[in-house]
């Protein structure tokens, strides 16, 4: 009862969030990552490299490149085709073009521990080896969105050799973001000369992308009214896990997940696996 | 628009629940891709839990209803720990899963005749244009054959709430794989339970039900009476019935998983594209 009342009034109010519930066009495409794998950032960098003409900020980040868990049906309704769409999403087979972005989980835990503190959902001091296990077991508020390893899998499984589905590394951004991002231009069909593309990357700095949250986080959704002391923007970097995380949480991490980890190129090294054989 | 009416629909209690169902850790699906021998198991798992009486197609659907069949108020007011079907790919909120896989050159057989039961294909329509489509995940709501298949089995194969069956070893050691899956239930199965809820999930048995209450069960009604669900109950149909150009559409996309997955392949193999060894790779968790 209550249920379908709240269904109609939040729909009536555009205070859903569309999520999996809304009409994929054929024209999407979709930038799609587990949580804190560099998804806003390349979504900066898309934004900027696909709008040339407008200023991105986080102030109309969502409108040009909305995100399902916090637009509504409406919001994505009303944003005009060819669409770019951000989600979270495990493998959903409606999508007809994807940019998966998959970063190492080992920085990914890291990464989700600060940004659950600064949404309030854990405490300061919760206990690191107890948050990776939560991590691995599905116990975190990401649960919509499955474990890392069931999002990045699903994926990988289904569309790694269609043409449709280009492959990022959050570790590969990092260290060649130009090389990267001339990827992405192709894959959208967006020409673009190395001027360009390096204009785009300095545009999306980590620095400048700071400086932006500083000015903007009360104006955009996902860090208004969530605690100001920890930044969005993070480290911006990779393998800092190699001196944060203890040992036995990245054995936790990769007994879970090693075969996973290591189809997408990252290191094992708390355990190691067998290689599968050739075929 | 939509979301007012499907919450007036809930009010109701006659929306479907889909992917909207409210799960519950002690919720157990029963997931397959359409045609693999899902009613059949339903059937098994039915009369395991409840031997009192034979089930019956409408009994069956009620004590293992589907998620596209019934409204969430129907779920909310089920005993728990309840049993329930779906034919969705990777779902993460499905915490206990058994998943049966069936040969996909005998579903794509199964889905045609299915189809022409449904009136959605003509009879003389060719086999060949449908197995096309079906390769590219274009004849139901569920994704493809590889998809529905690929993503279970890359998220959850290692999972401890993950149960996996072959369709054609349910039919060659039915006994065997029913005590596997009455293991996993916690049901304690006597040789003279297994026995009977066999006999009572026999083909021919429900062949029978089926004439009974075709008109009434969701899944025949309306459809063509001279054409059965319950088809040949066997495997290896498609040796016969599939011509070489529809095997090998149906090999060149998804060889790997039918391999991994211990099925023959017979045409020649070639890879069609490198990554497909990130699939194996996924696939093969084997840890040392």
């Amino acid at each position: 009862m209550i249920y379908g009342l709240k269904t109609a009034i939040n729909y009536l109010l555009g205070a859903d969030r569309a999520e999996r519930n809304f009409a994929v066009r054929t024209d999407d495409t979709f930038v799609v990552s587990y949580p804190r794998s560099g998804n806003t950032w390349t979504r900066f960098l898309i934004a900027n490299l696909v709008y040339p003409q407008q200023d991105i900020t986080f102030a109309n980040i969502e409108r040009l490149i909305p995100d399902t868990s916090s637009q509504s049906n409406r919001a994505l309704k009303r944003t005009p085709s060819p669409r770019i769409i951000k989600t979270h999403q495990y493998f959903d087979h409606r999508y007809p073009r994807v940019i998966y972005i998959v970063r190492d989980p080992r920085d990914v835990v890291l990464s989700y521990y600060d940004f659950q503190r600064k949404y309030r959902q854990i405490q300061d001091g919760y206990p690191l080896e107890q948050y990776v296990d939560d991590f691995v077991y599905g116990r975190i508020n990401s649960r919509d969105w499955g474990t890392w390893g069931e999002n990045v899998s699903s994926w990988i499984a289904t569309r790694s050799a269609s043409e449709t589905f280009l492959l990022l590394r959050y570790e590969d951004m990092v260290s060649d973001t130009t090389n990267e991002l001339s990827r992405v231009a192709r894959f959208l069909g967006v020409s673009a000369d190395r001027d360009r593309l390096e204009k785009v990357v300095e545009g999306c700095s980590a620095d400048r992308m700071r400086e932006l949250e500083q000015h903007q986080s009360q104006e955009w959704i996902a860090t208004k009214n969530r605690r100001q002391d920890i930044p969005f923007v993070r480290v911006a970097k990779s393998g800092g896990w190699k001196t944060m995380l203890p040992t036995v949480s990245v054995a936790n991490i990769e007994s879970a997940w090693g075969p996973v980890m290591k189809t997408v190129g990252y290191e094992l090294t708390a355990i190691s696996f067998k290689e599968p054989a050739a075929v | 628009m939509a979301r007012v009416l499907s919450g007036l629909k809930y009010l109701a209690g006659k929306d479907i629940a889909g992917r909207n169902l409210r799960c519950r850790p002690d919720d157990t699906f029963i997931v397959s891709y359409p045609k693999s021998g899902n009613t059949w198991l339903r059937f098994l798992i039915a009369n395991l839990l409840r031997p009192q009486a034979p089930v019956t197609f409408l009994e069956a659907d009620r004590l293992i209803p589907s998620v596209d069949g019934r409204s969430r108020k129907y779920f909310q007011q089920m005993p728990v720990p309840r049993v329930i079907k779906s034919h969705y790919p990777f779902e993460s909120a499905y915490e206990r899963v058994i998943y049966i896989v069936r040969d996909p050159r005998d579903v794509a057989v199964s889905q045609y005749h299915y189809q022409i039961k449904r009136r959605i294909l003509d009879e003389h329509h060719p086999i060949e244009e449908f197995v096309s489509r079906f390769a590219t995940g274009n004849v139901c709501p569920y994704g493809s054959w590889g998809e529905n298949v690929g993503t279970w089995m890359a998220a959850r194969l290692h999972h401890p709430g993950f149960l996996w069956l072959r369709y054609e070893d349910l039919i060659a050691h039915t006994e065997m794989e029913l005590q596997r899956i009455a293991s996993y239930l916690n049901v304690e199965a006597t040789p003279e339970l297994l026995g009977e809820t066999i006999a009572r999930s026999s083909a021919d048995r429900m062949r029978t039900l089926e004439r009974q209450q075709a008109g009434e069960w969701a899944s025949t009604k309306g459809t063509r009476k001279d054409r059965l669900f319950v088809r040949t109950a066997s495997s290896g149909g498609w040796k016969a019935e599939l011509p070489e150009i529809s095997v090998a559409a149906i090999e060149s996309v998804w060889a790997p998983l039918i391999r991994w997955l211990g099925y023959d392949c017979a045409s020649s193999l070639k890879r069609t594209h490198p990554s497909e060894h990130l699939f194996e790779t996924v696939l093969q968790q084997r840890a040392l």
